[in-house]
């Protein structure tokens, strides 16, 4: 009796074990977005991994076996990746996903509800789609990575701490070390202490933003701001600006949010001056993303866009989708933005007196899709008429460009803190 | 085999059979559905059901940001749509001491309710854009007017989209992205 007792459950672990190992199923999906392609790994449960990036394909290994789609995948119109594979080694799947060229990691990330691995790669040879250099904007020759740290500092942790079981069990710059680094290699850039900030002056060319009784335009008082606190970063912290506009030229939302991605911008701040139906609104707002989009339905959907790939005659909104998925780029950052924007709210309503309107969140074009902590500030409202002529005031637009820049130094210090 | 092993056998068969359904059977997890607070006098039911139904439309005003009510009597059509498209005539018609946050000119040109994704669509003519004031509140000011007084009163609607011109605009003048539909945020309102 008891031996066929053992039998039985020696049968019952044979047959079970390799049914367990397998349920972890593993979904691989890919978007490009504007100046980075995004892979991402999606599993109804969590899973530790280890980083490899090779040259031309990134490895990532993961313990245990990972029920993958198929062992070798095309990965069809993608601008960066040709082709992802898995296999198994030992107690290890090894999925690998295989560049066209010269690919980096930019960022690698966890994202949880569900489970998902996020990759953020750019090209190592990045493609000009930046205006021509004029004064304070970026010129294409300029557009490399910066070079590599000798001690790069690893992914900053999450103000949130959600890191869970899904962050490396090797760190990515120690696991690197095992593999020797070769010439043409792609050496990634890393998050580190910000060095880039990108300033949006908002509007501009056609588009002149809200207008005042006075007729003084937003785009002109804008971009009047932009200088100015570029100005006073750049000689007070050293740090490099970029702009994604420096003259009255019309810029879309798409390209000013590219050109902060293309540049590895650590920080985005669009400026703008507010307008109300409500003549008498006045105070000064800074805005991060709002987190709406990715309601359950968002998630549905973005779930649904693999069975997609399968069945080619289901379709789905894909504006819809992209949407979701530019909001995902931001909500990595959404912690920091929240922080930067009440720093710099917290310095408009010390230093200008202005009623505390607070800090807000709203599906914002321009900030969905930069990959960095990013916020848009309602300077005051151009709408009234008291606010409008203050505006008309070169020294009121010092002070407003003077508080920003306070904000900003803060968020910097406790950014510094962050990266550590 | 003796009869005991072959028990044994045919036990640990049924067991895994039971493991390997429950697997199988095992639920996925679903997101939650958002459920707005509801206050509606609309019906559900599609059908005619009164004469006329009391609507509440809530507006800005110049002394405060948060939108306070005023009541509305609708005649009921028989047709659920041209319900909607009168309580959005309602909506551009204000009152007396509201604002309406709608450009002048701005019309709505068509109005399609989709049952299956519980969204209304509005398609408003050019005006809407290209007479906008601009600036961020006022985009949202909009917005919240149309999404939180169409979602209140009607409660079959869970989301808004905005058409321009029947196609899909970015965003009104350069702020919030409007291709993607809202939901309602009723910290908007104000109750009396
Ligand atoms: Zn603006």
């Amino acid at each position: 009796m008891k031996n066929s007792i053992k039998a039985g459950t020696f049968l019952v672990a044979f047959l079970v074990a390799p049914l367990l190992l397998a349920s972890m199923v593993i979904d691989f999906r890919s978007f490009d977005h504007e100046g980075y392609t995004r892979v991402v790994l999606q599993s109804e449960r969590s899973f530790t991994y280890k980083v490899q990036d090779q040259p031309g394909r990134l490895e990532v290994r993961i313990a245990g076996r990972a029920d993958f789609p198929a062992r070798s995948k095309a990965v069809p119109n993608s601008v960066l990746l040709e082709r992802v594979t898995c296999e198994y080694q030992g107690n290890e799947s090894v999925i690998t996903v295989h560049f066209k060229g010269g690919a980096a990691i930019k960022k690698n990330f966890v994202l949880e509800d569900p489970f998902r691995v996020v990759f953020d790669l750019v090209r190592s040879e990045l493609p000009a789609a930046v205006p021509p250099r004029t004064d304070g904007a970026v010129s294409a020759d300029e557009k490399k990575p910066d070079p590599p740290k000798e001690n790069p500092p690893a992914v900053p942790p999450r103000s949130d701490g959600r890191r869970g079981t899904g962050t490396p069990d090797v760190p990515v710059s120690q696991d690197r070390e095992a593999v020797p680094p070769r010439s043409d290699e792609a050496v990634p850039p890393r998050p580190k202490p910000i060095e880039t900030i990108c300033i949006d002056p908002g509007h501009g060319g056609e588009d002149f933003g809200a207008i005042g009784r006075s007729k003084l335009k937003e785009k002109d008082v804008t971009l009047k701001i932009a200088f100015k606190l570029k100005k006073l970063i750049e000689s007070k912290t050293g740090l490099r600006v970029i702009m994604t506009r420096d003259k009255d030229s019309e810029v879309s939302l798409n390209s000013r949010a590219s050109i902060a991605n293309n540049q590895l911008a650590q920080m985005f701040v669009s400026i703008h001056a507010n307008s109300s139906f409500r003549k008498s609104a006045y105070g000064s707002e800074t805005f991060f993303v709002s987190l709406q989009a990715t309601d359950p339905e968002a998630l549905e959907l973005a779930q649904k866009e693999n069975q997609n790939q399968e069945n080619p005659g289901e379709t789905i909104q894909n504006d819809e989708l992209k949407m979701i998925l530019w909001n995902m780029a931001q909500t990595e950052h959404i912690r920091e933005s929240s922080k930067l924007a009440e720093f710099i709210q917290n310095e408009l309503n010390e230093l200008l007196g202005t009623r505390n309107r607070g800090v807000k969140q709203a599906p914002f074009r321009v900030l969905m899709r930069t990959a960095m902590p990013a916020v848009l500030i309602e300077t005051v409202f151009i709408s009234n008429a008291a606010e409008e002529k203050k505006l008309l005031s070169d020294e009121f637009l010092d002070k407003i460009a003077s508080a920003i820049y306070n904000g900003i130094s803060k968020f910097i210090y406790y950014y510094g803190s962050l990266v550590k | 085999m003796t009869k005991r092993t072959r028990t044994a056998l045919l036990v640990s068969a049924v067991v895994v059979a039971l493991i390997l359904a429950a697997l199988l059977l095992l639920p996925r997890r679903k997101p939650s559905a958002f459920a707005p607070e509801q206050l509606s006098h609309g019906d559900e039911t599609g059908g005619r059901i009164a004469e006329f139904i009391k609507v509440k439309i809530f507006f800005i005003t110049e002394t405060s940001p948060a939108m306070s009510p005023v009541y509305r009597e609708i005649e009921v059509p028989e047709i659920r749509e041209e319900l909607y498209r009168k309580f959005v005539s309602l909506l551009l018609a204000g009152g007396e001491g509201r604002i309406v946050p709608v450009p002048s000119g701005a019309q709505l040109r068509s109005l399609h309710y989709l049952v299956g994704k519980e969204m209304l669509i509005l398609d408003f003519n050019e005006l809407l854009a290209a007479s906008f004031p601009g600036g961020t509140t006022a985009e949202m000011e909009f917005i919240y007017f149309m999404v939180d007084n169409i979602c209140y009163n009607f409660r079959e609607i869970k989301k808004v989209k905005f058409l321009i011109g029947g196609n899909e605009s970015k965003t009104l003048a350069g702020h919030v992205d409007l291709e993607k539909p809202f939901f309602p945020d009723f910290s908007w309102l104000k109750d009396e």
